[in-house]
């Protein structure tokens, strides 16, 4: 049987875990590296570039290169617009519709390049079981993590770029629910248990209830635009600053300093001062140098901090609970090394956190543990989750009628009586909304649709029921009917913007660009070989010695076909050809291969005879 | 008890074609999940009799047990009917629990089940129950008087005083409503364990008043929130 894994798909960094016979692992790369940079970088010749070797192009060729590309995730052009500046490549897009980004010539969706990361997990995973001697090492499904605060349109973004990366999306679960099935996995706990989630771009706070193996979520909150990116970032304005740097035409840069203060942010969670430090700003001859002290970075990013406990005393509130009745508290996510985080959790809490287990890690496996639940059918544990946000419709005035609250156990479905306005009335808009808020205006928009084919009657008198179902995955389907006459219609929501439809036709023409490059460089190969052979000082005798008349000239003129087609995009006509002149070859191939070795046995070295190729 | 004189409303499992009772969730013959029938009710979907007062332990047990039967992640490897059964089945599971543990939903569910269902919210907001008129009326007027304090500049420390005045014996009253229904919660149980229906019935339509008044005075108690608040109370 294929394998099934457990994916963190990260905005600053994603792992990859499996779980066999329940006991969870996080899979490392050739170098024993568990953290996969979730940074592409496309490069001149169209190649794609991920993890490290693109987290190095960000400092070469940083407008080819997309980091936090979660943070675009499921988002309009509209939404992003005011944190763009910061980042190195470009963005563009139209109102209402999904982003695009930028690399060079080649243009990405935020769900394709995760794609790109996602496809190499897959390949590091399937190493992994081929190393170990499994018999079927192929990974053909996953169940992928994302922020418990991420809303539908964020989810269903996920969801298309497992499938765009080949991979059969089993279930999406939320980080810090996967935190504590690992979590309560290893320390056996029981009771009220909250999860503090400070990842590279997101935030979310969980209160979950364990008892008998369920780990039931109470509550969850959280801010999807909230993490350590955003403390890089006050540190880079500084410096940016300091330099007299324009993020716009100094990408270089831009990147150089970031990666100065991301490594002075670590040194302050373990030293009280330390400097930034840059041996070369790209673009001048000048180094730079600034002390700053744990203090001085505290008062910085306190305001960032503060952000996150407004939620967790929401989650606590809808949990019915107090701090006080939480009975351990657990932190994942990088950003929780910050001393200050931690300080300021413990002060919210009035507890000290865990902080024993690696909080990298900690969410792939427990996603590799939810992967495993699934595949085995085992049932001493399960997760019940919740759905973040409210979910509601626009009626009359703008206003949003909920139909599922917040924090509701999921799935969970509900359903709502429409009716007509005006007489004879044969279609109803239906608006779909998703947040806390009381005008539609100021919520998110997932989608509209029209339910049509209802029979003319007086205002008032169709009797619609529009009815939610969210699934376990947190992302919802609708479907509405008229009563009286019984006119159906299902829909699965989409974002507002025409996303998935748009993204698989990308990923096709990335496959086939992809196809080409290879076909063509096949084709090269047997050029190069083909032609050095011809070009042997002893083809002649060779030739007169052992091919058939007639056979020459084919192979030159073989040659000259594939020559002819090699700059066309045509991948079926460079492949035919240079079939052709491999077919053509096969002989004269076997022919020097008799040659050479006779030529050694009559003593002279193999090498010499390749010498003389050459 | 319950008269078992009703005739138990039967549904075939979609697999082998079986009668099965409504209030079951599997199949008896082929053990299969079975799709949810538009009969029975949370009560009989928990395994409950009609009764106000539960045992929060006993029917958060009832849940997760309930939870661990039908939840989807056990039915992935299974037909396309089974697993629509599981996610109905769940999600009928989760909006029951959500409304049964909670004793005021609990209360307005049975008395939508009985055929006590009070009317609309927002229309039971708009028409004032006859026992509160006298309530309303003086509260209407300090509300009034509060505001003409605000308009000649009055310190707000003395509007404040005068709506906190105002407010007491509304307050009085919630907790005099919720003290009835917590006395009718039992009546009704012990009249349900002793097949008195009439009683019963007697005791829904109490609960039904009471329950809108209460409902009533909830609001009341808001508005003199938000004066005093001097606005709307913070979105969460």
């Amino acid at each position: 049987m294929s394998k099934v894994v457990g994916i963190d798909l990260g905005t600053t960094n994603s792992l990859v875990a499996f779980a066999a016979g329940g006991t969870p692992e996080v899979i490392a790369d050739e170098s024993g590296d568990t953290l996969l940079p979730s940074i592409v970088s496309v490069d001149e010749q169209h190649t794609f570039h991920v993890g490290r070797e693109a987290q190095r192009r960000l400092l070469t060729d940083p407008t080819r290169t997309v980091y936090s590309v979660k943070r675009f995730m499921g988002r309009g052009f509209e939404d992003v617009q005011d944190e763009q500046r910061w980042f190195p490549f470009k963005v563009s897009g139209e109102a209402g519709d999904v982003v695009h980004i930028h690399l060079g010539e080649t243009e990405l969706t935020p769900p394709e390049i995760s794609a790109c990361v996602l496809r190499e997990l897959k390949r590091r995973a399937e190493q992994f079981f081929m190393k170990a001697g499994d018999f079927d090492p192929e990974v053909a499904a996953a169940v992928i993590t994302v922020p418990a605060y991420f809303n539908d349109a964020q989810r269903t973004a996920t969801r298309d770029a497992g499938r765009l990366a080949g991979l059969e999306v089993l279930r999406i679960i939320n980080e810090p629910t996967a935190a504590c099935l690992a979590y309560g996995l290893d320390k056996r706990r029981q009771g009220t248990i909250a999860v503090y989630d400070l990842g590279g771009g997101t935030f979310d706070i969980s209160i979950l209830k364990v008892e008998d193996g369920v780990f039931q979520v109470l509550s969850t909150n959280g801010d999807t635009h909230l993490g350590g990116d955003d403390i890089d970032r006050v540190l880079v304005e500084i410096v940016a600053a300091d330099l007299g740097i324009d993020p716009a035409t100094q990408a270089e840069a831009v990147q150089a300093v970031r990666k100065a203060v991301i490594q002075a942010k670590w040194d302050l969670s373990d030293f009280d001062e330390t400097d930034i430090e840059l041996d070369r700003v790209p673009g001048s001859d000048r180094s730079y140098r600034r002390h700053i002290t744990r203090s001085e970075f505290e008062s910085l990013i306190a305001p960032i901090v503060a952000r996150t406990l407004q939620p967790c005393r929401r989650a606590i509130e809808d949990a019915g609970l107090t701090a006080q009745q939480v009975d351990a508290v657990v932190l994942v996510g990088g950003s929780t090394r910050t001393p200050i985080v931690r300080r300021e959790v413990e002060k919210l809490f009035g507890r000290a956190p865990y902080t024993d287990l690696n909080p990298d890690e900690i969410v792939a496996i427990g996603a590799a543990v939810q992967a495993d639940i699934l595949v085995s059918g085992r049932r001493e544990m399960l997760l019940l989750d919740v759905t973040p946000l409210s979910l509601g419709i626009e009626t009359m005035g703008g206003i949003v009628s909920k139909i599922i609250l917040r924090n509701s156990t999921i799935p969970a479905s509900g359903s709502e009586m429409f009716t007509s306005f005006v007489d004879n009335q044969t279609a109803v808009d239906i608006h779909i909304l998703q947040g806390e808020r009381e005008m539609a205006a100021d919520n998110r928009s997932l989608g509209r649709f029209k339910l049509r084919g209802i029979p003319p009657m007086p205002a008032g008198l169709p009797r619609i029921q529009v009815r939610f179902q969210i699934d376990a995955n947190g992302i919802l389907s609708v479907s509405a009917h008229e009563l009286r006459t019984g006119v159906e219609q299902a829909i699965e929501v989409k974002p507002s913007y025409g996303m998935l439809l748009e993204s698989f036709e990308h990923a096709q023409e990335d496959v086939n660009a992809r196809m080409l490059i290879e076909v063509r460089n096949e084709a090269e190969t047997i050029l190069a070989a083909t032609e050095k052979t011809l070009r042997r000082p002893d083809f002649a005798e060779i030739a007169a010695a052992r091919l058939a008349p007639g056979e020459v000239g084919a192979i030159h003129a073989a040659v000259a076909e594939v020559k002819a087609v090699m700059t066309q995009d045509d991948r079926d006509v460079i492949q035919a050809r240079s079939t052709a002149l491999n077919d053509a070859t096969k002989h004269l191939a076997e022919v020097m291969m008799n040659w050479t070795v006779q030529a050694a046995l009559a003593g002279r070295s193999a090498d010499d005879v390749a010498a003389q190729g050459r | 008890m319950q008269s078992d004189t009703s005739a138990i409303p039967i549904q075939p499992c979609k697999h082998c074609g079986t009668q099965a009772p409504v209030d079951v969730h599997f199949c008896p013959r082929c053990d299969r999940i079975l799709t949810l029938g538009r009969h029975g009710d949370y009560f009989t979907f928990f395994g409950l009799h009609r009764r106000l007062r539960v045992d929060p332990r006993d029917l958060e047990q009832r849940f997760r047990t309930l939870s661990r039967q039908f939840h989807p992640d056990y039915f992935h490897n299974s037909g396309t009917t089974e697993r629509l059964a599981s996610l109905e089945r769940s999600s009928y599971l989760n909006d029951a629990f959500r409304t049964l543990r909670d004793p005021l939903a609990r209360l307005e569910y049975l008395l939508k089940l009985e055929g006590f269902a009070p009317k609309e919210a927002r229309d039971a907001s708009a028409q004032v129950p006859a026992a509160l008129l006298e309530e309303v009326f003086a509260l209407n007027e300090e509300l009034e008087a509060a505001q003409d304090m605000r308009l000649e500049g009055a310190p707000a420390g003395q509007i404040a005083a005068r709506l906190d005045a105002a407010r007491t014996p509304i307050e009085a009253n919630l907790a005099e409503h919720e003290r009835q229904l917590d006395v009718l919660m039992t009546a009704h149980d012990a009249q349900f364990d002793a097949g008195d229906v009439e009683g019963r019935h007697a005791t829904l339509a109490s609960m039904r008043t009471l329950l809108l008044e209460r409902t009533y005075l909830t609001n009341l108690l808001a508005t003199v929130h938000r004066e005093l608040g001097g606005g709307e109370p913070v979105q969460s």
